[in-house]
């Protein structure tokens, strides 16, 4: 019922608020309430309301309070054992300045969502307190009068166990209950209510994932030897191997860039040179002898040429190996200035190698900029997955950049260069160095890093020399060829340049990494055992119970027998669970309709534990088809927990028959107790209706109570109006069903009430329903209505004949008895002549008239 | 590894009462072995992960009662299944017998889709043979079904056979899959993803409503 309308009738116009949310508990409706415009006069408030009856109009509500969700506004949850299992309400408690009241919030979605607005608003919430500044004409005003007359407490403290520590009002015992039920304090505000976090679960999972990945993996590091060479269109004239072969141990990879290859016009035009062969030659013979390697790939963009080899045993483990260039030369494209590229996969990495060559001239380092932006963004390598986008040289976790990247040192003369360098103050020197001072602004290789330079600069050298350069042009020593990387787990050994060698008019540089790789093994084993733990957790976190049983027998069920049995529920998971009986498909219930359990549903906390009761009743609806055998007392209800399992149980057990609930015709043909009959016998008479023998007139148990009544109680005082007791009407049930004793056991009363029973759980009333119509268009006419009983099938009309004849009997005795025709009429009109469907009064008032006909003195 | 997975479906495990597919699914989630048989009553599920041609695939593997009297409600199970175990004992004729009642009451109930696959538990019990393996191989053909025999025991073909069932499930979404194959790299697409599997998981919640539908 959205009793919202009513509270939105008592608020005044001009308040123009929004009710967000609602609920009611007990005699209570709370409404939280938001200002629509951004009134710093009306901060959003809790409104608590008194109600007459359901809520529906203004009218029905009374505003007894408002809480303003201000800096003084606080709510716990209140924890205590009691109602987390009885799961159905929270307790929260609200306080604001120095009064606070507990609310119990019944469990479901509307109190949920309730608390999450207070949680949303207390947090966006004002630090203006306005309520002494509202005027008066405003609710807010009203009930500041209203509470100045001291009028609200006393009925606080009934109705929602209101505390208000100044007015001192509560008793100690008071106190005392509420510290009982609550572990929490309210001073501690801090303690904002939090919803349950359902979710809490997976977050849980995905933290514990992330946790458990820096500890299961162990790194293992692999040497990558790096050399960049510019060698200014020469041949190989001098081994390699002091450039090559300068470490102690052989790296597992060598990554060798050239520059200057060939300066050739063929080379330049048809990218064909003989220098490639001679140079990839040359750089095989001058690898660590103490190791055997393996040439992965070579790629080349005329003049820059970039060479991978893998120790031999690491093989196995590069894969998809790619090769791409990118030239930024004249008109953007051509070859003489650019980078090539080469990509791979070790173990688990991502790895791509580039070597390039920038923009020469010691003015274009913008230039030089501008080529490392364009080769980062136009080289991109095919992938495998035809679908997948082509991938940069920025996607791989590993990138190493070597090449002439042509940076100079700027803002310094010749001789000042000259005279660091010759006092090995490189350090000095690096700050005029035109790359460092980019990359500083990062206006490129952002995120890369580079080792610190103890090493002269590598360009330029008179070719066959140490000696800087002595052509006219004089230029300034740079430390152009480079090495760079980026990514984590990489270290660098050493950082060198080779004066050794004297082909080029550039000394080649090296450096050693040292890249951490997740080793491949175990990166899989750890993500297996995560994934496996994970799954353990969550298997262990779906709810479960355990049931006390899983079968329930009834045993003997009789008609009108309260029977019930308990299921326990123990949460034996490590979650707290909701569980509920669930529908069954093609049932409208969750159960047959002889049963009930009793909570269909609710909480229980983790360890804690819940009764169902399942209970069984058989009443006339459900009777006639136990009664011969159509139906059983069988079912199997479904108890689901949410995000959970699901359980069976079965309920079976056997009921016995009953004259109550079987029909006059049949009870006709029961010559013995119906409970001496076999189900088969039974329900032979159902189908095929057996006429050997002639039916009684009348059901023999009917006879019973009649003429039992007939004989004792017809001068008892209030016949039919005083009720039996439950236990005589057992017996006298049993006795009917089981028996033909010479009386019936109990109170007059009982036998009464027995009676009344009998004809209220014929599944077909005296008068049959398709009768129903007729009688009451005949009602006021005595020899009509005596015409219709006489259409009734013969043993209805000898019943309702019989009963007419024995209350003619009984109003005889109405000086004894106190009974009259009203009464009787009354009381059988409305099981005689039972209405198909529901029943008014004018049609009531009509089967009374329709019977009274027959229960005058001297009819029929 | 913030991704925890990929895709999510349900596997079922269907036969008599007592071939051992409790133990089945114990084995290939936890790895263990319990002999006692504590007869399921109900509808039980465990979930594991898998990693198929890359992806990482959470199955929920449902456990179900295989008792005759619970079979028109464990019915309505199979109809949320992509695959479905056929379980029968290589140690009783009569298990593999009611192989044809269980195969037709997944035709009657299960999506067009399902995925199926026959196999005889119990492998170890040598001795106590009484089903032919020719005659499950026979059958599975029949059938159309992959077929192995496993021991939960003995911890033989049980992982080989979850994954088969998986791969095959896999196989016959692969147009919802290469969709999302096509976005594994895009991260902009990986959160859509994630929201998804949201929906994925609040519909294993909601069981409560949604179970017979
Ligand atoms: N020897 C052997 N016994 C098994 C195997 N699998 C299950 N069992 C036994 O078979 C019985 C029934 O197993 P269970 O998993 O509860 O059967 P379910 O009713 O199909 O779930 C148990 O006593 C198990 O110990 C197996 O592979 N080998
Ligand atoms: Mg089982």
């Amino acid at each position: 019922m959205d009793q919202s309308v009513a509270i939105q009738e008592t608020l005044e116009r001009e308040e123009n608020c929004t009710i967000v949310s609602f609920f009611c508990s007990h005699a209570l409706v709370y409404g939280l309430l938001i200002p629509e415009k951004k009134d710093c006069l009306f901060e959003t408030k809790i409104f608590i309301y008194n109600h007459r009856r359901m809520a529906i109009t203004g009218d029905d509500v009374s505003l007894e309070d408002i809480i303003p969700i201000s800096l003084d506004f606080a709510v716990v949850e209140v924890f205590c054992v009691v109602c987390l299992i009885l799961g159905a309400d929270t307790r929260v408690r609200v306080s604001y300045c120095e009064e606070e009241l507990e609310l119990r919030l019944p469990f479901g979605s509307h109190s949920r969502c309730f608390l999450t607005e207070v949680n949303r608003a207390w947090s966006g919430r004002s630090s203006l307190r306005v309520i002494s500044l509202a005027p008066a004409s405003t609710t807010v005003g009203k009930l500041n009068q209203h509470r100045k007359t001291g009028l609200l407490s006393d009925f606080y403290f009934v109705e929602i166990n209101r505390h208000s520590s100044y007015s001192g009002i509560s008793s100690r015992e008071d106190r005392d209950d509420l510290v009982r039920s609550s572990s929490h304090t309210p001073s501690n505000k801090a303690q904002i209510l939090t919803m349950p976090q359902f979710g809490l679960r997976d977050t849980l999972i995905r933290c514990e994932l992330l946790k458990n990945e820096e500890s299961y993996t162990y790194l293992e590091n692999f040497s990558f030897f790096l050399g960049t060479y510019n060698v200014n269109g020469q041949s190989p004239k001098e081994s390699l191997r002091p450039w090559l072969s300068c470490t102690l141990n052989p790296p597992d990879m060598y990554c060798v860039g050239f520059q200057e290859l060939d300066l050739s016009k063929e080379a330049f035009f048809f990218n064909d040179t003989p220098k490639e062969l001679e140079w990839t030659k040359a750089v095989s013979e001058a690898l660590h002898a103490d190791a055997k390697y393996a040439l992965v790939k070579i790629v080349r963009l005329v003049g820059i040429m970039l060479i991978f080899f893998v120790k031999k045993e690491h093989a196995e483990f590069i894969s998809e190996v790619e090769a791409e260039t990118v030239g930024t030369g004249i008109m953007g494209r051509m070859g003489n200035k650019g980078a090539v590229a080469i990509r791979f996969c070790f173990h688990n990495s991502d790895i791509c190698v580039v070597n390039s060559h920038f923009a020469a001239h010691i003015e274009e380092y913008e230039r030089r900029n501008q080529d490392y932006k364009d080769i980062c963004s136009r080289l991109q390598f095919r992938q495998l997955d035809p679908t997948q986008p082509p991938l940069t040289i920025m996607k791989h976790n590993v990138v190493l950049w070597i090449g002439d990247l042509n940076y100079r040192i700027s803002d310094l003369d010749v001789d000042n260069v000259k005279e660091l360098i010759s006092n090995k103050d490189f350090e000095t020197l690096h700050t005029y160095d035109q790359l460092k001072r980019q990359i500083d602004k990062e206006a490129v290789f952002d995120g890369f890093l580079e080792g610190d330079i103890d090493f002269q600069p590598t360009y330029k050298y008179d070719t066959g020399s140490d000696n800087w350069d002595t052509s006219e042009k004089c230029r300034v020593p740079a430390w152009c060829d480079r090495i760079l990387w980026k990514g984590k787990n990489i270290e660098q050994k050493h950082y060198h340049s080779h004066m050794a060698l004297k082909t080029s008019d550039h000394k080649p540089v090296s450096s050693m990494l040292i890249v951490g790789r997740i080793n491949g093994e175990a990166y899989k084993k750890t993500f297996e055992d995560i994934v496996r733990n994970i799954d353990k957790m969550e298997n262990e976190c779906i709810p479960s119970v355990s049931l006390s049983q899983r079968e329930f027998d009834f045993k003997d069920v009789k008609f009108m027998q309260h029977k019930a049995q308990t299921l326990s529920l123990f949460n034996d998971g490590q979650v707290p669970c909701q569980f509920e009986f669930i529908q069954k498909p093609n049932e409208p219930t969750y159960c047959k309709p002889w049963l009930t359990a009793n909570p269909y549903k609710g909480f229980i906390a983790q360890g804690g534990s819940v009764d169902i009761e399942l209970e069984i009743f058989v009443n006339r609806t459900t009777a006639p088809e136990l009664n011969f055998g159509k139906q059983m007392i069988e079912d199997i209800l479904v108890l689901h927990l949410e995000r959970g399992k699901d359980y069976f149980i079965s309920v079976t057990g056997n009921y016995l028959p009953s004259c109550y609930g079987t029909p006059i015709n049949l009870l006709c043909q029961l010559r013995e107790p119906i409970q001496d009959m076999t189900q088969e016998t039974l329900r032979k008479l159902v189908s095929i209706v057996l006429n050997t023998e002639k039916p009684l007139d009348i059901p023999k148990e009917l006879w019973m109570m009649v003429d039992h009544l007939f004989r004792n109680a017809i001068k008892q005082e209030d016949i039919f109006q005083q009720p039996g007791l439950r236990s005589e009407l057992a017996e006298i049930r049993d006795c009917l069903d089981t028996g033909m004793p010479d009386s019936l056991p109990g109170s007059n009363h009982s036998v009464a009430e027995a009676l009344l029973l009998f004809l209220d759980s014929l599944p077909e009333p005296v008068v049959p329903y398709h009768f129903y119509q007729q009688c009451l268009e005949s009602c006021s006419n005595a020899s009509q209505c005596e015409k219709v009983i006489s259409m009734l099938p013969q043993c209805h009309q000898n019943v309702f004949n019989y009963l007419a004849a024995f209350l003619r009997e009984l109003l005889k005795n109405s000086a004894s008895n106190r009974l009259d025709v009203n009464i009787l009429a009354t009381i059988f009109a409305s099981l005689l002549l039972r209405s198909p469907m529901k029943q008014d009064f004018a049609e009531k008032r009509k089967t009374q008239e329709f019977f009274q006909h027959f229960l005058i003195q001297g009819s029929s | 590894m913030a991704k925890q997975y990929d895709v999510l479906f349900r596997l079922l495990l269907l036969g008599d009462s007592g071939v051992g597919k409790t133990c089945l699914l114990c084995r290939f989630t936890d790895n263990e072995f319990h002999p006692s048989h504590i007869s399921t009553i109900g509808v039980d599920f465990k979930m594991k992960t898998v990693v198929i041609d890359g992806i990482k695939v959470r199955i929920q593997i449902w456990d179900t009662a295989g008792q005759e009297r619970y079979q028109t409600i464990t019915k309505q199970y199979y109809r949320r299944a992509q695959g479905i175990f056929l379980v029968y004992d290589i140690t009783s004729e009569r298990s593999f017998q009611h192989i044809m009642k269980w195969a037709s009451d997944v035709d009657e109930y299960a999506p067009d889709k399902v995925q199926k696959i026959l196999v005889g538990n119990k492998s170890d019990e040598v001795d106590k043979r009484q089903v032919a393996t020719e005659q499950g191989v026979k059958l599975a053909k029949a059938y159309g079904m992959d077929f192995f025999e496993t021991s939960a025991f003995t911890n033989h073909n049980i992982t080989e056979s979850f994954t088969r069932l998986a791969e095959q499930v896999l196989a016959a979404n692969k147009k919802d899959l290469d969709l999302l194959r096509m976005s594994v790299n895009d991260e902009l697409n990986l959160t859509a993803l994630e929201e998804e599997e949201g929906l994925c998981d609040s519909g294993t919640g909601d069981q409560g409503k949604g179970c017979w539908c």
